[in-house]
C-alpha cells in the first residue's frame, strides 16, 4: 500500500499547478447563463492552448496520454484552484472517447479537434421524458430517407444544448426489433429548423438543461456512429465514461465547501455545540471517505483493469455527503443560509440535483444490488 | 499511488483467511462462545505463525512488518469472528511501542511478539478485551491525560460478562501509584489500537453482509427469492456502502500509521467514527435481512452483531471520534498550515 504519488504524478501536477498558477481565469463573473458560457469558452481555449484540454486523451488526438491517476490529479488541481470546468466538459469526457472507441477514421478527423478546442460544443440527447433511468425505452424515431435519417421525437435534460453545435442522440431505428437492439446512435447537427431547445428552468432558478424537440431532423448516414442497431452498446460507451474524472473535481469542490462551514461555525462559535460539532465531524469523516474511495477505485482499475466493488460508490457518497453539508449549514449559517441569493442558499437547492443527476441514488442501488452484489432481478 | 495491498500483503492476508476458514468455522465459533472458552489451539497456532508480534519491530523480537499486515490479520480476524486475545495483544503493543518507554518496550514487546504474555490496552473505567488474563496493561486515564503500563497483578480487573460472548471483557481499575508512567503521547497510544479495531469491524461488516446475501439469494417468498426484492436489494446496497466506506477510512489510517505519522490521530479517527457506524448498522441490517430468523439464537448472525457492538464501543464510538473530527478541523481551518 502507498498513498504517495509517484515522482511522475507529482511532476505531472507541479507542471500543471505551475501553469495553472500562469494562466488562471480568474473568478468566474456572476451573471447570466451566456456570460458564464463564454467565459469558460475562452477558458477551454486558454486549456487547449496550454494542451491541457483534455490530458486523458491519447497524444494523437491531442490529449497527453494520462493515467487515470493523473487525469484524477489533473480535476483535482482544476477544482483546487476553484478554476471552472471548460465550457465543452461533454464534448471532452463523452463524445470524444465515444468518438475514438466507435468512430471511422473520418469522423474521429473531423470531430475531436474543435471539442478539444471548444470550437464546437456538445450536448447529450439520451434521457426523453419517457425514458429517463429506462434509457433502452427511447422513442425518438429515425427514419431512413435515401442518404438521410429523418428524426423526431423529443429529449430532456439536454445540459448545454442552447450552445451546443452537436447531440449525441440516440433514436430508434427498428421499431419492430427488441427494445435494446432496435436502437442506433447519431452524431446530431443542432443547427437545423427541425431542432428547437427550450430552457428547463430549475429550483435554484437557472437553466443548465433544456429539452430538445426535435421535428423532423435531417442527419446524413455518415453521422451514423457504430451500426444500424449498435445504439445500447455505443451509448453503454459514452456512460461509463461519463462520471470517472468529474468526481474528483467535485469532491475539491466538497472539501472546499466544508473547509467554510468549518469557518463560519469557528467564527459564529457554533462549532463549541457539541451536536453541531458532532454533525461536522461527521461530514468531515464522509468527505475524506468519499475522496479515498475514489482514490481506492482507480488504484484498482489500474491493477485489475475494472472497476472493483468500491467503484459504484464514489457518487453516491458524494452526493449524499454534499447534501448533508449543505444542509447542515442552515444551522450553522443561520438566516443568510436560507435568503435568496445567497451562496449557501444556492448550495442548498443545487444539491437537491446531485441524487438525481447522472443516474439517481435508487437507480444505482438496483444496479450495485444487482451487478455488484449479484442479487436477482426476480 | 497504490491504494491497495501489495502482492505480499495480499498473500499475508489470503493466507489469514484460508487458516481461519478451517479453524474458525461458524460452528466452532459458537461452541466456543456457548462454553464462553476460547480454543487454546487457535491462540497457539496464531502465535505459531507470528501474528501477534507482525508489527512491533525486529528490534524487539517481532516480524518488523507494518501496522497495514495487521490491519489485514485483524480484518480477516473479524471476518472469521476468531475467539483469541489477538487484539487485545496487538493493541497493547502498539501501544507500548508507540508510548513506552525503552526499557518497558524491552521488557515487554519480545514476550508480546511470541505470545508468550498476552496484553490489553483499557481506557480506565471503560470495557477492554481480555483484560483479566492480560499479563500486561496499558492503562489510558479516563480524560486521556496520562497512560500508565501496569503488570497484570498490579491492576483491579472486574470481569464483565457482555453481550458478546466469542470475546472476554473486563473493566480496568489501578491505585494511582500502581504501575509505570508512560513517556508517549496516550493520544498516539490509543490511535493504533483504534485503527486496528476498525479493521476487525471491516471483516466483520464485510462477513455479515456475505450470510446476508447467501441467505437473501436461497430464501424464497412470494414465489421468488427475498434478494430480488428491491426494499431487500437497497439494503444490501446500504451495507456495501458502508462496508467499503469502513474499509478505505482504516486502510488510510494503517497506512499513515506506517508512513504518514502526521496523520495517524486524525486517520485513527476517521476509520474509528466510519467503522463503528458500519459496524453496528451492517450488523443490524444483516439481522433485519434475515427477517424472523435472525433474531434466533439458531441464526449465527448475531453473534456478528454482538462483536460489532463491543467493538464499536471500545476506545470509543462514532460520536466521540466525529467530534474529534471536528476539532482537527476546526484547527486546520484556525491556523492553515
Amino acid at each position: 500500500m502507498d498513498l504517495t504519488f509517484s515522482a511522475e504524478e507529482n511532476e505531472f501536477r507541479d507542471e500543471l499547478r505551475q501553469w495553472l498558477a500562469e494562466n488562471h481565469p480568474g473568478d468566474e463573473p456572476r451573471g447570466d447563463d451566456d456570460t458564464t458560457f463564454e467565459f469558460r469558452k475562452d477558458w477551454q481555449r486558454s486549456l487547449y492552448d496550454g494542451g491541457w484540454a483534455a490530458v486523458q486523451w491519447p497524444q494523437e488526438y491531442g490529449g497527453r496520454d494520462a493515467t487515470l491517476m493523473q487525469s484524477a490529479i489533473f480535476f483535482e488541481e482544476v477544482g483546487r484552484t476553484r478554476a471552472p470546468l471548460p465550457a465543452n466538459v461533454l464534448g471532452l469526457l463523452l463524445a470524444g472517447p465515444t468518438i475514438m472507441a466507435w468512430g471511422t477514421d473520418e469522423q474521429k478527423e473531423r470531430y475531436l479537434t474543435p471539442i478539444l478546442s471548444a470550437d464546437e460544443i456538445w450536448c447529450q440527447g439520451f434521457s426523453e421524458p419517457e425514458a429517463g433511468s429506462d434509457l433502452a425505452s427511447v422513442k425518438t424515431m429515425a427514419k431512413r430517407d435515401g442518404d438521410d435519417w429523418v428524426v423526431t421525437g423529443q429529449k430532456v435534460w439536454t445540459s448545454g444544448a442552447q450552445y451546443a453545435k452537436w447531440c449525441l442522440l440516440v433514436a430508434r431505428t427498428d421499431p419492430e426489433a427488441p427494445k435494446h437492439k432496435g436502437l442506433s446512435y447519431f452524431l446530431l447537427d443542432m443547427d437545423q429548423p427541425g431542432v428547437q431547445v427550450r430552457p428547463l428552468v430549475q429550483i435554484t432558478g437557472e437553466a443548465e438543461f433544456n429539452e430538445l424537440f426535435i421535428e423532423e431532423a435531417r442527419i446524413p448516414h455518415e453521422n451514423m456512429l457504430g451500426g444500424e442497431g449498435d445504439g445500447w452498446n455505443v451509448a453503454l460507451t459514452t456512460l461509463m465514461n461519463e462520471r470517472s474524472g468529474l468526481g474528483f473535481f467535485l469532491q475539491i469542490r466538497l472539501r472546499q465547501l466544508l473547509d467554510q462551514l468549518v469557518e463560519e461555525a469557528v467564527r459564529n462559535g457554533k462549532i463549541k455545540d457539541p451536536v453541531i460539532a458532532e454533525a461536522i465531524g461527521e461530514i468531515e469523516a464522509r468527505t475524506e471517505v468519499t475522496r479515498l474511495t475514489a482514490y481506492r477505485g482507480l488504484s484498482t482499475i489500474e491493477k485489475y483493469g475494472q472497476p472493483g466493488p468500491e467503484g459504484s460508490l464514489t457518487k453516491w457518497l458524494w452526493s449524499e455527503t454534499n447534501q448533508m453539508l449543505v444542509q447542515l449549514a442552515a444551522d450553522v449559517v443561520g438566516p443568510e443560509a436560507l435568503s435568496a441569493d445567497s451562496k449557501w442558499a444556492y448550495e442548498l437547492l443545487r444539491a437537491r440535483g446531485n441524487t438525481l443527476e447522472g443516474g439517481t441514488t435508487e437507480i444505482l442501488k438496483n444496479i450495485i444490488a444487482e451487478r455488484v452484489l449479484g442479487l436477482p432481478r426476480k | 499511488m497504490r491504494f491497495d495491498f501489495t502482492d505480499d500483503q495480499q498473500e499475508i492476508k489470503r493466507t489469514a483467511k484460508e487458516m481461519l476458514a478451517s479453524r474458525s468455522t461458524l460452528e466452532l465459533v459458537r461452541s466456543a462462545a456457548e462454553s464462553k472458552a476460547y480454543d487454546p489451539d487457535l491462540w497457539k497456532e496464531l502465535c505459531d505463525l507470528g501474528w501477534p508480534g507482525v508489527a512491533i519491530s525486529e528490534e524487539y523480537g517481532g516480524g518488523g512488518l507494518g501496522v497495514v499486515e495487521l490491519a489485514g490479520l485483524l480484518e480477516e480476524g473479524g471476518y472469521a469472528l476468531a475467539g483469541s486475545p489477538l487484539l487485545a495483544t496487538t493493541a497493547c503493543g502498539a501501544a507500548i511501542q508507540e508510548a513506552g518507554s525503552e526499557q518497558q518496550r524491552e521488557t515487554w514487546l519480545p514476550r508480546l511478539a511470541t505470545g508468550e504474555a498476552t496484553g490489553t490496552l483499557a481506557i480506565a473505567g471503560e470495557l477492554a478485551p481480555d483484560a483479566a488474563e492480560a499479563d500486561v496493561i496499558v492503562l489510558i486515564e479516563s480524560d486521556r491525560s496520562g497512560a500508565r503500563l501496569l503488570a497484570g497483578d498490579q491492576a483491579s480487573v472486574s470481569a464483565v460478562e457482555t453481550i458478546d460472548p466469542t470475546r472476554r471483557y473486563g473493566i480496568v481499575t489501578a491505585e494511582e501509584s500502581a504501575g509505570e508512567e508512560m513517556p508517549g503521547d496516550p493520544e498516539a497510544a490509543l490511535a493504533i489500537g483504534a485503527l486496528i479495531t476498525s479493521a476487525e469491524l471491516v471483516g466483520i461488516c464485510q462477513r455479515s453482509l456475505d450470510v446476508t446475501l447467501e441467505y437473501v439469494k436461497d430464501r424464497k417468498q412470494f414465489g421468488r427469492p427475498v434478494g430480488s426484492f428491491q426494499a431487500v436489494q437497497h439494503k444490501c446496497a446500504r451495507m456495501l456502502f458502508q462496508t467499503e466506506a469502513a474499509r478505505s477510512a482504516t486502510y488510510f489510517a494503517a497506512w499513515a500509521a506506517d508512513a504518514d505519522r502526521d496523520r495517524l490521530i486524525e486517520g485513527a479517527s476517521l476509520a474509528k467514527a466510519t467503522a463503528s457506524e458500519a459496524g453496528v448498522e451492517v450488523t443490524g441490517s444483516a439481522i433485519q435481512a434475515h427477517g424472523g430468523i435472525g433474531f434466533t439464537w439458531e441464526a449465527d448472525i448475531h453473534w456478528f452483531f454482538k462483536r460489532a457492538q463491543l467493538d464499536a464501543a471500545y476506545l470509543d464510538g462514532t460520536k466521540p471520534h466525529r467530534r474529534r473530527l471536528a476539532a482537527l478541523a476546526a484547527r486546520k481551518v484556525t491556523s492553515p498550515a
